[in-house]
């Protein structure tokens, strides 16, 4: 028998502002003149959400911000109640849904262990029973008769943590409390909850960003995207799909914002910038460690006797990537007035996956400013191989060879795209 | 009925544990701390007492600084529960946010913060008592009673009052205004007998006297506050005819209220 039973699970929320008298009074006028109100329109945060979790098992949720994932777990908690389906858990639930709920700052930290045990529906011998085991946790001995105002932040987070944690259910909601506190108390917590998880038996619901950790703790994994539950099956499979969906969006929100940044003295309009393909036409995505092709078509205001035209590239953090400037090649190079075209090329653009954009500075001997741009044109940059999982691990990719045992071992690539590994 | 006996108890050490936290962190950074509990109606006391032999209040045979001490004990008690109970929901915002229990729990560790308070003002009764040499009788049993009507009577307003305060703020806006006329058609200042005498005996508004007499007591204040003087001071039993039409107004809305915060409960989450 299911543990946590969730059917059907539908959550809308109004959008907008409350409204208030001027508002009404406005609407009730416009009523009369025989106008129609627009209604608020609905917002489903969670759309017809099913699924059932046996005891026991380790479920994580995974999904980008505004899936719905923590409106799932408020419904779970009983916090919030759905607009249509239902909720049925057997079983005690402890929602660690934010630690530190409720801890009060002028309390000393033993007067907010006794009431934030209680909030979290403990009893008072419960917590009798476990204080000194909470404040050991926490490494807190010595500043537990102090008022919580003045803990640092950090020690507030691993206090609660600590309560939190030994709340004796039987389902444990968990939401992004994993990482708190410096390394070795994040470390300290991890173990923890995979102590909790792992070897007593209990059912939890984990909700995360940090993908690694869900792949690692949960055996399943539901991916949430819109409000609506769009995978789930085990923690390998989903995850992978969600690191593959979370690349696509990243991308198709670079190129929407990446807006470009001009300055400049009128002297040059640029006409046109384009990345080029080995065979000259016009792209907007290349492969890993292809050659790079960027083409600015420009026009000159009026003859120049020596031109200096910087290109580069950056990622759309802004992070430089690449510069390279025709004054090492071309010192002093005049140019007339009227339309020209250059090509930067870079012959093999070892870059990991991503976005990247376009930079151009157009200087004149004197090295005033001419003009100066950024984000100027965004093209992407996609992996050889399936290697998703570490895109965002690295930002060039290298050839990598490994010596494994004496044993050599270099990734080789096939003329169907896959890669083995060669001795 | 039972769920709710059921929830109450399931919940009394939350509840108390949030009373304490209450009281506590009201006095933590004050120098003068519980003692404020304590300033609050001796100086309102002090006051009305000055005011009082400005205008001239009937007082009976009772010296006026106790009888007003003991109209305000139980009229802070109600109006100080009530403003806080109203105001509990949206003042715990975090925790309605983060976590599930009962809601009404609120309104009622509100009432229970202020049960403490009470007791504390019992203390200077006792003084008052001393020094003016009055000699508590029998009846002074009633006074549990009186206050478990009292707090009924807060909740009333705490439970429907919290949860339209969620939606809309105006309530807590507004209720320091309420309450402070409600004082002010509550024997507080003046004792009960003034407006019997007037109305009942004197018949001062003509045929429209009983009618208003009774519109008067339906204010549960007005029964309350007599009956607390009556088994406190004058060594009298309640006058339970000025208590029968404000009980009759509570056991109907006491549960309308309960009713309304409980469906209510549900949105405060997404609401407030």
């Amino acid at each position: 028998m299911p543990v946590i039973e969730v059917s059907h699970l539908t959550k809308e929320y109004r959008l907008g502002a409350m409204q208030g008298l001027k508002q009404t009074l406005l609407n009730a006028g416009a009523r009369l003149m025989g106008k129609t109100i627009p209604e608020r329109p609905l917002f489903k945060a969670l759309d017809d959400v099913s699924f059932a979790i046996e005891p026991g098992e380790v479920v994580g949720i995974i999904g980008h911000n505004g899936a719905g994932k923590s409106t799932l777990l408020k419904m779970l908690a009983k916090i919030s109640t759905p607009t249509r389906g239902s909720v049925m858990a057997n079983g005690r639930i402890a929602p660690l849904i934010e630690v530190g709920a409720g801890f009060v700052p002028d309390f000393t930290g033993r007067e907010n262990v006794y009431l934030n045990g209680a909030i979290l529906g403990m009893s008072k011998q419960e917590i009798d029973r476990k204080f000194d085991e909470i404040v050991d946790f926490a490494e807190m001995a010595e500043f537990i008769d102090t008022p919580v105002k003045r803990y640092s932040s950090g020690m507030q987070v691993k206090l609660a943590f600590a309560v939190a944690t030994s709340i004796e259910a039987e389902i444990l909601i968990v939401d992004e409390v994993l990482a708190v506190g410096d390394l070795a108390f994040q470390r300290k917590c991890f173990d923890r909850m995979e102590d909790i998880i792992k070897n007593q038996g209990r059912t939890v619901l984990l909700v995360s960003h940090n993908i690694r950790q869900v792949e690692r703790i949960c055996s399943r994994v539901i991916l949430m995207d819109h409000g609506k539950a769009i995978a789930d099956g085990t923690a390998t499979e989903v995850c992978e799909l969600f690191y593959q969906q979370s690349n696509s969006k990243i991308e198709a929100q670079a190129h929407q914002a990446a807006v470009a940044k001009v300055s400049g003295s009128g002297e040059v309009t640029i006409d046109s910038i384009d990345i080029l393909d080995d065979h000259g036409h016009a792209v907007s995505e290349i492969e890993s460690g292809e050659r790079l092709r960027i083409r600015v078509r420009f026009t000159l205001l009026h003859d120049l006797a020596g031109l200096e035209i910087v290109a580069g590239t950056h990622r759309t953090d802004f992070v430089y990537i690449s510069s390279a400037s025709t004054h090492d090649f071309l010192p002093n190079m005049p140019f007339s007035r009227g339309a020209h075209e250059i090509e930067y090329i870079v012959p093999s653009f070892p870059l990991a996956a991503g976005t990247y954009s376009v930079r151009l500075v157009f200087l004149d001997k004197n090295w005033r400013h001419l003009f100066n741009g950024e984000s100027l044109k965004t093209f992407t940059v996609k992996a050889k191989r399936l290697e998703s999982m570490n895109s965002q691990w690295k930002m060039v990719d290298l050839p990598t060879e490994f010596l494994v045992d004496g044993q050599h071992y270099a990734l080789q690539q096939k003329t169907d795209g896959a890669c083995c590994a060669v001795k | 009925m039972l769920t709710i006996a059921k929830n109450l108890y399931d919940y009394r050490e939350l509840m108390a544990t949030l009373a304490w936290k209450n009281v506590t962190l009201r006095y933590k950074q004050a120098y003068l701390g519980i003692a404020w509990a304590i300033l609050k109606p001796v100086m309102l006391m002090l006051i009305f007492t000055l005011v009082k032999s400005f205008v001239g209040i009937e007082s009976g045979d009772i010296p006026y600084p106790i009888l007003v001490f003991a109209a305000l004990m139980p009229w802070t008690f109600f109006q100080e529960s009530t403003s806080e109970g109203v105001t509990s929901v949206v003042g715990n915002t975090a925790l309605i946010k983060k976590i599930y229990f009962p809601r009404e729990i609120f309104p009622i560790t509100s009432v229970l913060t202020k049960l403490v308070e009470l007791g504390i003002s019992f203390v200077i009764l006792a003084g008052l008592m001393v020094w003016y040499q009055m000699m508590p009788s029998i009846y002074i049993l009633w006074v549990p009673l009186i206050i478990a009507y009292t707090i009924l009577a807060a909740l009333t307003i705490a439970f429907a009052g919290a949860a339209i305060n969620v939606y809309y703020r105006d309530v807590g806006a507004a209720l320091p205004v309420m309450l402070s006329l409600l004082m002010y058609i509550s024997p507080v200042i003046y004792p009960l007998q003034l407006v019997k005498d007037k109305l009942l005996v004197q018949q001062a508004a003509g045929e429209w006297s009983d009618t208003l007499y009774t519109l008067y007591t339906l204010n549960p204040l007005a029964g309350i506050i007599d009956a607390f003087q009556n088994v406190v001071l004058r060594g009298a039993p309640p006058d339970l005819n000025a208590m029968i039409p404000g009980a009759i107004m509570i056991v109907i809305l006491l549960p309308l209220s309960y009713l309304y915060f409980k469906r209510a409960e549900s949105y405060f989450a997404d609401v407030i």
